[in-house]
């Protein structure tokens, strides 16, 4: 095989994960039926877990609160009622129930009263999944991704997390890096 | 009293500009400010400078849902949702597709805005002079007819709409891109310096990198601020910081206070006199209230987006005109095209570790073509240049798969330890008789009219060009000591470079054109076409410039052939 050739079959692996490097596209352009708005419905105590489930992905440190703080409790499922078709809810819905079963067996408690290392272990093994089916769609992947959506465009993502800078008024394209120095929010 | 005849003469316009995007407004300005009462018809609803940016200073968290679409607005915009530019922030700009359906005999993206300023306030501000390969290439390879201009034709009018628009760059002396007037350049980061310098050198000057020519303001002009660096272009820009009708061509308009401003102004069709053999007027239904009455003028000039006003052509019909306004030729509707582009290469700088930038230039680099040109022969016809550049973003590869917790949090809240740099194709399209538009009778829009059939593929030519502009962009940055170096051909159809082009094209004879050369119909003397439908090549560069140039320069024709009684 020779260079271009090479090169044109990288291309075609290559071609699909480039245009996906960001995160959250999947099930950007689905077109749904007028019958199947809003498929799903949440409650208070989903929004909790929710917020909770955030939380251990993007948790509160030194420097900033976390996604419990940034509303992704309510976020969330805004989102997935809003802009996922009916099928996507469904399958959120079913997965963040299965979660909570998950959780029962486990640990014997409820997610809301099991400990943060516990949170932890239990979103370990749901990525172990997530790795183990090749990303298929799930919960897990789909709160993780809209965890990090809303926190880095929510005011405390933006402006504690990262620096926001709503006009800079110049331009340079060689400015000191000081190690440390926090990501801008917005490119 | 004869209500009628009052009623005709308060809807008589010594001019009609039909559309209000880039060449309308330029239409509008330029006919005012040579002291013809004009009406600028604009099908859908006003925007007000400034005051209807409604997203423009918003920060990421005052939007509901983080610029995501609600599947409702997905399933009103089934076509404008293909692809990126339609999003929570942008989406006063876009086209409803169900109330303005077209039919696809293959799938071609028509990404439409109708409101006041048209296109102009949401383009890519992207501003090249076509130059005079560019205009000869027909002729020398025989596909399409030749343009009936050269660039030294133009030339003027290039150099008089960027003195006025204000375009930043930098002069190169490129033979396929000629320099224009530009305000001060945009600077090139430090990762782009040094690709510059590596590919430059490797390939001894027969390639060039600069960086784009943008209407964005380096320094305030004309009354306008200069660009603030927010790169929020795609909203408005509440300093008027890059040329819009909005923000340039309108004020001048309207400073003249010879300008009506219709909003809301579907044209159907251009009334065709058969005893003057020319255009008297247009009839327009009112998108609000679905009435139609009719407006008059001595002449006309059609800026309602290339494949917009084709439709409005081709739906002119009439004893003498049976196949469409000025169609004798049977080339209206025809060859149409497009750029292609999603393909190209991209990769990581090392070495740039302390450095990062600051503010967000709304602007990239540019590689003017260099194929099929001097001792660059290639298996296909044309070329292509690229646009890209470098960022230190915010996304990390090394963290591990699906991480969570305090690790990544802090970890995604620093910049990536690399700098990125990629490189996109945009390639030209040949002109092809059969990619086409026609009347689609068996469908009607929200407002009863039938609705335009679009029948436009890419062929052989723009496939082989694809592999070059893959391979060599990643080449190209292999010499400029990029790493990890990934070509990607992300696939594109016509329409979705928004260049679309061509359809009522430009040529010397009327046998095998639509328009002279003063973008002129050949049969109906006081009807003049100057947005993309004009275009006779593509070319690769963006195109808005070349519309900005060939109206003015038109408009300052048919205003000298107006005055001599030729019109």
């Amino acid at each position: 095989m020779n260079r271009r050739e090479a090169l044109k079959s990288v291309a075609f692996l290559m071609g699909s994960a480039i245009s996906s490097t960001t995160i959250g596209v999947v099930f950007e352009n689905f077109i749904l039926p007028e019958k199947e708005k809003n498929f799903v419905s949440f409650s208070v105590s989903d929004e909790q877990i929710l917020s909770e489930f955030a939380e251990t992905i993007i948790p509160t440190t030194a420097s900033s609160g976390g996604a419990k703080a940034a509303g992704l409790g309510a976020f969330i499922p805004m989102i997935i009622r809003d802009c996922y078709p009916a099928n996507m809810q469904k399958l959120f819905a079913e997965g963040l129930k299965e979660m909570q079963i998950k959780c029962s067996k486990e640990f014997n408690k409820d997610y809301l009263s099991i400990s943060k290392e516990e949170r932890n272990q239990l979103m370990s093994s749901l990525r172990d999944d997530a790795i183990g089916t090749n990303k298929a769609p799930s919960f897990f992947l789909i709160a993780r991704d809209l965890t990090i959506l809303g926190y880095y465009t929510s005011e405390i993502g933006c402006t504690q997390a990262r620096e926001y800078l709503p006009v800079p008024g110049r331009y340079d394209g060689e400015a000191p890096y000081i190690k440390g120095q926090k990501a801008w929010a917005t490119n | 009293m004869n209500i009628n005849t009052n009623l005709k003469a308060e809807n008589t316009y010594d001019a009609i500009v039909i559309g209000s995007g880039i060449s309308g407004g330029w239409a509008a300005k330029e006919l005012t400010e040579k002291g013809l009462k004009v009406l600028m018809l604009e099908r859908g609803m006003n925007i007000e400078h400034i005051k209807d940016y409604d997203s423009a200073m918003k920060a990421p968290w005052e939007f509901e849902r983080a610029g995501k679409l609600t599947t409702e607005q997905k399933s009103t915009h089934p076509v404008q949702t293909r692809d990126y530019p339609y999003n929570e922030a942008t989406e006063k700009w876009w086209v409803n597709d169900i109330d303005c359906p077209y039919t696809e005999d293959k799938r071609f993206d028509w990404y439409r805005g109708f409101h006041v300023g048209g296109k102009s306030l949401m383009w890519g501000r992207q501003s090249y002079r076509f130059s005079d390969h560019n205009f000869e290439d027909n002729a020398k390879d025989g596909y399409g007819n030749d343009w009936p201009i050269r660039y030294k034709d133009i030339t003027k009018w290039y150099d008089y709409v960027e003195k006025f628009a204000g375009i930043s760059g930098q002069a190169e002396n490129w033979p396929l891109l000629p320099d224009g007037k530009f305000l001060p350049p945009m600077d090139l980061n430090c990762v782009e310096k040094s690709v510059k310098e590596r590919l430059e050198k490797h390939y001894n000057k027969t390639r060039i990198l600069t960086i784009g020519r943008t209407a964005n303001l380096t320094v305030p002009h004309k009354g306008r601020g200069s660009c603030q660096y927010r790169n929020l272009c795609s909203r408005g820009c509440p300093f008027g910081a890059y040329f819009s009708t909005q923000s340039s061509t309108l004020p001048a308009a309207m400073a003249t206070n010879r300008l009506t401003v219709r909003p809301y102004s579907i044209v159907n069709h251009i009334i065709y006199d058969k005893d003057t053999k020319k255009a008297k007027g247009v009839m327009v239904i009112d998108a609000e209230t679905n009435e139609t009455m009719e407006f008059y003028a001595k002449i006309v000039f059609v800026n309602g987006s290339t494949l917009g006003s084709t439709f409005i052509l081709l739906n002119s019909t009439s004893e003498a005109h049976p196949n469409g306004l000025g169609n004798a030729s049977g080339q209206l509707g025809h060859n149409l095209m497009d750029h292609h582009f999603r393909v190209g290469a991209e990769g990581s700088a090392e070495g740039f570790e302390d450095k990062y930038t600051y503010g967000r230039r709304a602007n990239g680099i540019y590689i003017p073509r260099y194929q099929n040109m001097g001792n660059d022969k290639r298996d296909y016809l044309r070329g292509f240049g690229y646009q890209g550049g470098a960022s230190r973003g915010s996304w990390h590869k090394e963290v591990a798969e699906l991480a969570f917790g305090e690790n990544f949090k802090n970890t995604m809240s620093l910049p990536a330890d690399s700098w990125s740099m990629g490189l996109g194709g945009f390639g030209e399209m040949l002109p092809y008789y059969e990619n086409k538009v026609y009347i689609n009778h068996d469908k009607k829009d929200k407002w009863g009219q039938s609705v335009l059939a679009i029948d436009c593929e890419y062929k052989e030519n723009e496939a082989k060009m694809r592999e070059d502009m893959m391979n060599d962009a990643a080449e190209m940055l292999e010499a400029s000591g990029i790493k990890n170096v990934q070509p990607y051909d992300n696939d594109c159809y016509p329409g979705m470079a928004i260049h679309e082009m061509g359809t009522a094209r430009m040529g010397n004879d009327p046998k095998e054109s639509v328009l002279n050369k003063w973008n002129q119909m050949h049969e109906v003397s006081n009807v003049f076409v100057t947005d993309g439908a004009c275009m006779t090549s593509a070319a690769c560069q963006n195109p808005s410039l070349t519309y900005m140039a060939l109206t003015a320069r038109a408009c300052d024709y048919a205003v000298k052939e107006l005055k001599k009684g030729n019109l």
